[in-house]
């Protein structure tokens, strides 16, 4: 496994390292590729405008891909123990989604040691996409 | 409504039987899609130099990896077929209205890497019905547990829950 954080990389409030991109379509039909997901909300603008959305919409899927991408960036791909979100709001081209990772806590668990995580992407202007948390092992 | 379908009968359904493979090309291709450039997902040196003895995925390609390696040649025979959330949704949808990805979560034992073959098992744990707004909201909600096909070893749980509007 990648190299592990330690409790003392980790006090209460501790953040991640913020990642930010601003979603284009090319993005959506990607992800429709890469996850077999092929919904036409998601890729046909036709489609979605006809459905009464004002354009495409990202996958939630893609909002939580984008999530653990920050999430591994900090406690290393292959010690994330959990994740779990909600989805609160739909994503849309042109928007800069922003990711947001904060300790919340350590446990001790079956011998092992876990960081919490609070998390949750947002828009730019601080509207909230995706909601959860996370916990990854960290070392001694 | 006066036809509401029995959300309790829908409790235990199966929703996945699947073998699947896990290549490499996917798991490179998936990491791009969620913006992960990270080189662990393209070379099999940097994995290893990250302690891994194959390319790891990305913590949601579960979430996906049927549709990648869900290969017709490595189903068991005494199977059924994959019925799919769907046959759980359809008499919902029939009566209109709109689905929705409500909660996703994932519960690890270790990455899913390159060159596992997995086992999916899959069923709905809960049911349940909401009145809001004057709308009625029907949440639907499956875990599938992959395991290790030639050890039988758990790897990763997965709870999707899915929200009926209508």
């Amino acid at each position: 496994m990648a190299k592990k954080l330690t409790a003392s990389d980790v006090p209460i409030g501790a953040t991640a390292p913020e990642l930010r991109h601003v979603l284009t379509r090319t993005d959506l039909v990607r992800y429709a590729g890469a996850s077999g997901d092929f919904n036409p909300m998601h890729h046909d603008e036709v489609k979605a405008t006809g459905a009464g959305q004002p354009s495409v919409f990202g996958h939630g899927m893609l909002s939580m891909g984008f999530l653990a991408t920050a999430i591994t960036s900090y406690v290393g791909v292959g010690n994330v123990a959990e994740f779990s979100v909600r989805f609160a709001k739909q994503t849309w081209p042109g928007e800069e989604l922003v990711t947001q990772v904060t300790v919340t806590g350590t446990r001790e668990e079956n011998g092992t040691t876990l960081v919490d995580l609070d998390v949750r992407l947002t828009n730019a202007e601080g509207e909230e996409k995706v909601l959860g948390n996370a916990s990854a092992w960290i070392g001694e | 409504m006066t036809d509401q379908v029995n959300l309790e009968a829908l409790i235990g359904v199966v929703t996945t039987t699947s073998t699947v493979v896990v290549e490499r090309g996917p798991v490179a291709f998936f990491a791009s899609s969620v913006f992960d450039e990270s080189e662990v997902y393209t070379s099999e040196a940097a994995a290893n130099l990250q302690g891994f003895d194959a390319i790891p995925a990305p913590p949601t390609f579960p979430f996906v990896m049927e549709n990648w390696g869900r290969f017709s040649d490595v189903q068991e025979s005494d199977e059924p077929q994959n019925p799919g959330i769907m046959v759980a949704l359809a008499p919902l949808l029939a009566q209109g209205g709109l689905i929705l990805h409500g909660e996703q979560s994932f519960s690890y034992h270790r990455a899913v890497q390159v060159g596992d073959v997995l086992k999916g098992h899959g069923t709905i744990v809960d049911a349940y019905r909401k009145e809001s707004k004057g709308k009625t909201m029907t949440f639907v909600v499956t875990e599938t547990l992959w395991s290790d096909a030639e050890t039988g070893d758990p790897v990763v749980s997965a709870r999707f829950n899915v929200i009926h509007r209508s």
